[in-house]
């Protein structure tokens, strides 16, 4: 935890902000259709096109937003996760378990987000919680379930068929167009997420092989 | 009804939006059938209010907004925002909505249809308005600051480093604030507390609990950061706000903001602290540094009155679901003003406002108890007045426009602030009345009378229809086995219980029950074989719950000291070791010998009371004809709710502060060379001699 404590005061909105006034010219063509207007955000002089894809987009950063897709191509995969607004969990996990370091790998890797509302329909509150303060070599174990070797496009994926992750375990990959089944469980429902050496693709249902321990009893909150 | 308006929601979200690019402008026209007429909009921080004539006949309304230029053409594509229905507010003749989650500073147009079952009405004319930005005069230093949250427009949770430097960038540029480190979490974050008030904060915990201050608690569980993020921008807005009626406000009294207990759960995401322990079943037993920090700070600047802020998972409930403290100890007053604080002051000002409040639970979900532990019956038996504050987590079928984004994270923030806006003007209209039910459950619960409740909650009655909907909290009434009927005079503690070390708690940090027992601020009292805690204290209706082996979750199985006199005793009485009076009658003098105890609660004693060196001496809701004599006691001296003919000595006594509240005294009050001296917890004494030196304030 002191890693955090330690780490430079400047927000990493701040930067992002201060380049956004660059007004660098982006094309972004998201999900959220014909928005051609200009769109900062990046703190990179090369012009890039972003375009996800999924359902779950609309309801993402877009456009001049901070946090839109096309801000994100040059930061590093744990960074960038933490502008992903429905991955709050998968983020807290990657800080929790270290795997920052194995995400930005020079040869790049494919990370397969769950949602937090796919975590929450897996785990029970009290489950993640020793997950995520207690057992985090599981949780590691977890992670790497959903990181896949290469930056890869879901077409990709699709093509492929069948996807090795870190972890070693064999993920099939199907579907059509932008959208992909992995695991005969997820769908992608944001996928192609560009980052520093990494594709984030958000997902809507944990892989791996842990048990699911969600229930009822989660709507005791208070 | 309720399946009508389901499927009445399941047919709006069919809907085709409204056309992209159609001009925001609508001339006059002639009103159609059961078309909304009379819409308003007024912007709030973070949200606008829209109103509008009820249609009869109208089973619910649908709320549009549609983004816009400044030439009032439309920038995006319609959307249905909100769905008004009757169970929402308490005068459903004057609908209401509190739009939200757009970005602050954007303009859109508005309308409103009524739907009849679920066949839609015409809209309403539109109605535009540019909604208001953060916060602040970016070109006013102080005003101009910005939370993480702000600046990331609800993407990113302001992070513990963003936290610290914001916090200190308002300590630093405002006179009104102080910034209190209030205790290090288990991963040694500071525990922050913003103390404001105007010109300037009182500067001592003693002097901020003479102004009978509000509490926020921000952020319980780490993965529920909605209230936290309304904490900074109020924290912002007492801070650099010019408006005279806040000023004012704040110059009568200081509030306390603590936006993060639980550092390390929310840098983790995780509900619990470091350990996994959920702090929100720990204000009583305070096994973790984070909760006796909050505990502390209660004991030292005692709020009478506190939110409590958290998120909740259900999806069809109201906006913001409220519990007071309702555990049965808990002082009569202190439960009936917290329900008036929140049917009366949030329900009456939600539906001016367009917020749902309701009780926790609303409409049929399952709700946690939390019981003792949980903050808000822990600060009830503390006699402070206080509800528990959830943010509705998902959008649900009343504002669709909302995924697990930025337009939630904003609703639920906005929501939080507007809570807390409403709490310091409840507690500024109130103050009387809070103050009043304060003093008297300080009283009540020193009295030791009526019977003790283990675990069990009041009834919440069912709002009238049709707020809030259809279900109240569950009814948890105590069991026969979780109620004592007797209570003992005090609990005794051994040696080992009081002063041992304990398992629970995290490694390397346990307390023992001694400092528990003081970071609550109770009255121990050192007896020949033990420690003597006396139920008559302010905080009564907690001692058993932590110190009596029936209790359901205890901190240590205490011994029952029932009471030594409960009839009459006619000459002098002459105390050695302990003696508890309760419900007695003296006909006589009362001389405690040097190291004994006297404990007198309810009783009657005609003729004088002497306690010089006592080892500890309670004396509350009694009567007594004679002088009372406190002078050279080493333990605890409490006298609260007497009435007393006679002076009254509180002279050199050597142990904690005497705690002299809500006598009556005929006679002198004279108080000198105390180690500490004497309080009164703003509960007066009336007085009709001279009250000297260290009394003269009490």
């Amino acid at each position: 935890m002191t890693d955090t404590l330690s780490r430079a005061a400047t927000p990493a909105a701040r930067r992002v902000l201060a380049g956004a006034a660059l007004t660098l010219l982006i094309a972004v063509t998201g999900c959220t259709g014909a928005d051609d207007r200009d769109a900062g955000g990046a703190d990179t002089a090369t012009p890039v096109a972003v375009t996800v894809a999924g359902p779950l987009c609309d309801q993402l950063p877009a456009g001049d937003e901070p946090g839109n897709p096309a801000s994100l191509v040059s930061q590093p995969a744990d960074q960038a996760l933490q502008w992903i607004p429905v991955l709050t969990t998968f983020e807290a996990a990657v800080r929790a378990t270290g795997l920052a370091a194995e995400l930005a790998g020079t040869n790049g890797v494919t990370i397969l987000a769950p949602t937090d509302d796919a975590f929450a329909a897996k785990f029970s509150r009290t489950n993640l919680d020793e997950l995520l303060l207690h057992d985090t070599d599981k949780l590691r174990g977890l992670l790497r379930d959903h990181v896949v070797t290469g930056s890869l496009p879901v077409a990709e994926l699709v093509a492929a068929g069948t996807v090795t992750t870190l972890a070693g375990t064999s993920l099939t990959v199907t579907g059509s167009g932008p959208s992909a089944r992995v695991d005969d469980r997820a769908d992608t429902v944001c996928a192609d997420y560009q980052v520093s050496n990494a594709r984030i693709h958000v997902i809507n249902h944990v892989l791996g092989t842990l048990p699911t321990t969600a229930s009822d009893e989660d709507d005791h909150h208070s | 009804m309720f399946s009508t308006l389901l499927a009445a929601v399941l047919a709006a979200t069919a809907m085709p939006a409204q056309a992209f690019g159609q001009t925001a402008t609508v001339a006059q026209m002639q009103a159609e059938p059961n078309q909304v007429q009379d819409v308003t909009v007024v912007q709030g921080d973070g949200y606008a209010t829209l109103a509008w004539t009820h249609v009869d006949g109208a089973t619910d309304y649908q709320i549009e907004r549609t983004p816009i230029a400044e030439d009032g053409t439309a920038t995006g594509n319609a959307v249905i925002v909100g769905v008004w229905r009757p169970n929402r507010q308490i005068n459903n003749d004057k609908p209401t909505f509190a739009d939200a989650g757009f970005a602050p500073g954007n303009r859109f147009q508005w309308r409103v249809r009524a739907r009849f079952g679920t066949t839609a009405q015409p809209y309403s004319t539109a109605v535009s308005g540019a909604t208001n930005a953060h916060w602040g005069n970016l070109s006013t230093p102080g005003q101009n600051l910005r939370t993480q949250w702000e600046d990331t427009l609800g993407a990113q949770y302001t992070s513990d480093v963003n936290e610290y430097a914001y916090t200190a960038a308002i300590d630093e540029l405002s006179e009104r604030v102080r910034v209190v480190e209030i205790g290090r979490t288990i991963n040694n974050r500071p525990i922050n507390m913003f103390v404001i008030g105007y010109p300037t904060p009182p500067a001592t915990p003693e002097a901020v609990a003479a102004t009978n201050p509000l509490a926020v608690n921000c952020n319980v569980h780490g993965n529920e950061p909605g209230d936290r993020e309304a904490c900074f921008i109020m924290a912002r807005q007492l801070a650099f706000t010019d408006d005279a009626a806040t000023l004012d406000r704040l110059s009568k009294t200081t509030v306390l903001i603590v936006p993060t207990i639980n550092g390390d759960g929310r840098a983790a995401n995780s509900r619990g602290n470091s350990t996994g322990q959920d702090l929100n079943r720990d204000y009583s037993l305070i096994r973790q540094p984070e909760t006796q920090a909050f505990v502390e700070m209660v004991r030292d600047y005692r709020p009478i009155a506190s939110y409590d802020g958290h998120e909740y998972g259900n999806t069809n409930t109201g906006d913001l679901p409220m519990l007071s403290p309702r555990h049965q100890n808990v002082a009569q007053g202190i439960f009936d003003e917290s329900q008036n604080m929140i049917e009366g002051h949030m329900y009456t000002q939600g539906a001016k406002d367009g917020w749902w409040a309701c009780p926790y639970g609303c409409t049929g979900a399952s709700v946690g108890l939390g019981e003792e532990t949980i903050l808000r019956n822990t600060l009830g038996l503390k006699n402070t007045v206080n509800s528990l504050l959830e943010l509705r987590s998902s959008g649900g079928p009343t504002r669709p426009d909302e995924g697990n984004t930025a337009n939630n994270r904003r609703r639920k923030t906005y929501s939080a602030l507007w809570t807390f806006t409403q709490f310091f003007a409840y507690h500024s209209a109130n103050a009387s009345n809070i103050t009043t039910a304060r003093a008297e459950a300080i009283k009540f619960q020193s009295a030791n009378t009526g019977r003790i409740v283990f675990r069990g909650s009041r009834p919440i009655p069912a709002h009238p229809a049709p707020h809030p909907g259809d279900t109240p909290p569950p009814l948890d009434a105590p069991g026969q086995d979780q109620i004592l009927n007797q209570p003992p005079c005090a609990y005794k503690l051994t040696e080992a219980q009081y002063n041992g070390a304990r398992t629970d708690g995290p490694t390397g940090r346990q307390t023992t029950v001694a400092q528990r027992l003081a970071a609550h601020g109770w009255k121990v009292i050192k007896v020949a074989d033990g420690y003597l805690v006396p139920l008559s204290q302010p905080e009564r209706g907690l001692v058993p719950l932590l110190l009596d082996g029936q209790a359901a979750e205890g901190l240590v199985d205490g011994e029952r000291i029932a009471p030594t006199l409960t009839g009459t005793h006619n000459g002098p009485l002459t105390v050695s070791g302990v003696a508890c009076l309760a419900g007695a009658t003296v006909r006589g003098p009362i001389k405690v010998q040097p190291g004994a105890t006297l404990i007198v609660n309810g009783s009657s004693i005609n003729g004088p009371v002497d306690a010089s060196g006592a080892a500890g001496f309670v004396l509350t809701a009694s009567t007594v004809q004679g002088p009372v004599n406190a002078t050279g006691v080493r333990g605890p001296v409490v006298l609260v709710g007497n009435k007393i003919s006679g002076p009254v000595n509180v002279v050199n006594n050597t142990g904690v502060a005497p705690l002299v509240a809500g006598n009556t005294v005929n006679g002198p009050l004279s108080c000198t060379g105390n180690t500490h001296a004497p309080v009164n917890l703003e509960v007066a004494n009336t007085v009709s001699g001279p009250k000297s030196s260290q009394c003269a304030r009490v």
